[in-house]
């Protein structure tokens, strides 16, 4: 607890923006009701333990990159951290500069620790290649494949459209707010007409979710 | 030599029939043109079917050179193409079609929502137009068929893009240059949706 203070504080002071929750269990939740850049994980945990937490987030289709903090200097510590899903790992006590440089990697490779693919509900979307697919096919523009890998590693939660104007349009801030519910409108009619089995709920202006 | 059309004495209706048909969505498109300010479609282009095409396709088909296999077993001796810009447009036609007084749908194919597996889309049908004028089984009024094509502009540009290709012979890489085709026709695709989505929002 006095770990993860200290680690909030300096991040903060980094300019990261940080949740702190103190046990497994609402780490899970925590990672299904928010999308995260990085999440920093102790193995020791109570209610449930670090690897249980990461094993349980990335079954859920999370594929946030993950840190793992490990106590013992043990082999089987790490090896097991990065089989759980965790994409790297520090062995406590660590120095501050090497964590923020292992999350400055990390978040800077981002789209690295993203498959190539993602499905959901039979929907396919390639990232390689901007292909959305069930029943046909069609291609996505850069901006609409965002959006959508957006909804897609959201599933099921809410985004709101100042949230997803800050997630993709936050490199152009003179654009416009109304630009997502365009996108959304073009991402709607595209899974119409691939035949999706799923689409995008919500109203101009208010949240939007895949369901 | 052929001295005779393959159409024998129905070659000079066929124009008539054609005609029947093509005024009433010429004049269907004068009118959306008249309330909304824009044409429901940018290309109308239609055309009897070549005394030799037609030929050559009774040849491929296996059929004999007749006027009855010209006009009874094959439906294309009448054929138009309507080119809309918008994906709408395509549907408001067909459904304008529907409505034609002496014209019965006998067919109807939707490549735009069911696209075939090289990434084709238009919207295909097949009529049964009855004219008061003697058709092959020698009955007045008589029957003739005509088939229609409908589909956007970026669908037409593909799609003879893709004819260029099937009839070409000598193409290297077969395999690359149809995979690149149902790209390039998926991405066309995915245009003409983001248009329509537009032209719907400027509309609301």
């Amino acid at each position: 607890m006095e770990l993860s203070r200290a680690l909030c504080a300096v991040l903060n002071h980094q300019g990261y923006e940080t949740d702190a929750v103190y046990d497994g269990l609402a780490a899970v939740e925590k990672a299904a009701e928010k999308t995260y850049d990085c999440m920093i994980f102790d193995i020791m945990m109570p209610v449930m333990d670090g690897l249980t937490a990461v094993r349980e987030i990335r079954g859920q289709g999370n594929v946030t990159p993950v840190i793992m903090l490990t106590a013992k200097t043990e082999i089987d510590d790490r090896v097991d951290g990065l089989d759980a899903g965790a994409d790297d790992y520090l062995t406590k006590p660590f120095a501050m500069k090497e964590l923020l440089a292992r999350i400055r990697s990390m978040t800077r490779r981002k789209t690295s620790f993203t498959p190539a693919r993602l499905t959901l509900a039979g929907v396919t979307l390639d990232l390689d290649s901007q292909e959305l697919s069930a029943v046909h096919s069609i291609r996505l523009s850069g901006r609409e494949m965002q959006l959508m890998e957006l909804f897609m590693q959201s599933k099921g939660r809410d985004l709101t459209t100042e949230e997803v104007f800050e997630r993709i349009w936050k490199e152009e801030p003179d654009e416009d707010l109304e630009i997502v519910w365009l996108y959304v409108s073009y991402l709607r009619k595209k899974l119409g007409a691939i035949k999706a089995k799923i689409s995008i709920t919500g109203e101009k202006g208010g949240s939007f979710r895949l369901a | 030599m052929q001295t005779e059309s393959i159409y024998g004495p129905y070659e000079k209706i066929l124009p008539l029939v054609m005609e029947e048909l093509t005024g009433q969505i010429i004049s269907f498109n004068n009118t959306v043109r008249e309330t909304t300010g824009h044409p429901v479609y940018e290309h109308f282009l239609y055309r009897i079917k070549a005394d030799g095409s037609m030929r050559e396709k009774c040849d491929r088909r296996g059929l004999p050179q007749t006027t009855h296999a010209a006009l009874r077993e094959l439906y294309d001796a009448i054929g138009l193409r309507i080119i809309t810009r918008f994906i709408d447009d395509v549907f408001q036609c067909a459904a304008f079609i529907r409505t034609i007084p002496g014209c019965r749908v006998i067919t109807e194919k939707d490549y735009i929502h069911d696209p075939k597996p090289n990434g084709y889309r238009s919207y295909h049908m097949l009529l049964d137009l009855e004219v008061p004028y003697e058709d092959p089984d020698g009955k007045t009024p008589g029957h003739y068929y005509a088939e229609v094509q409908l589909r956007t502009l970026s669908m037409d540009s593909w799609a003879s893009l893709e004819h260029e290709m099937k009839y070409k012979q000598d193409i290297r890489n077969t395999k690359m240059i149809g995979n690149e085709l149902k790209r390039l026709a998926d991405e066309m695709a995915s245009c003409d949706i983001s248009m329509q989505t537009i032209r719907d929002l400027i509309r609301e």
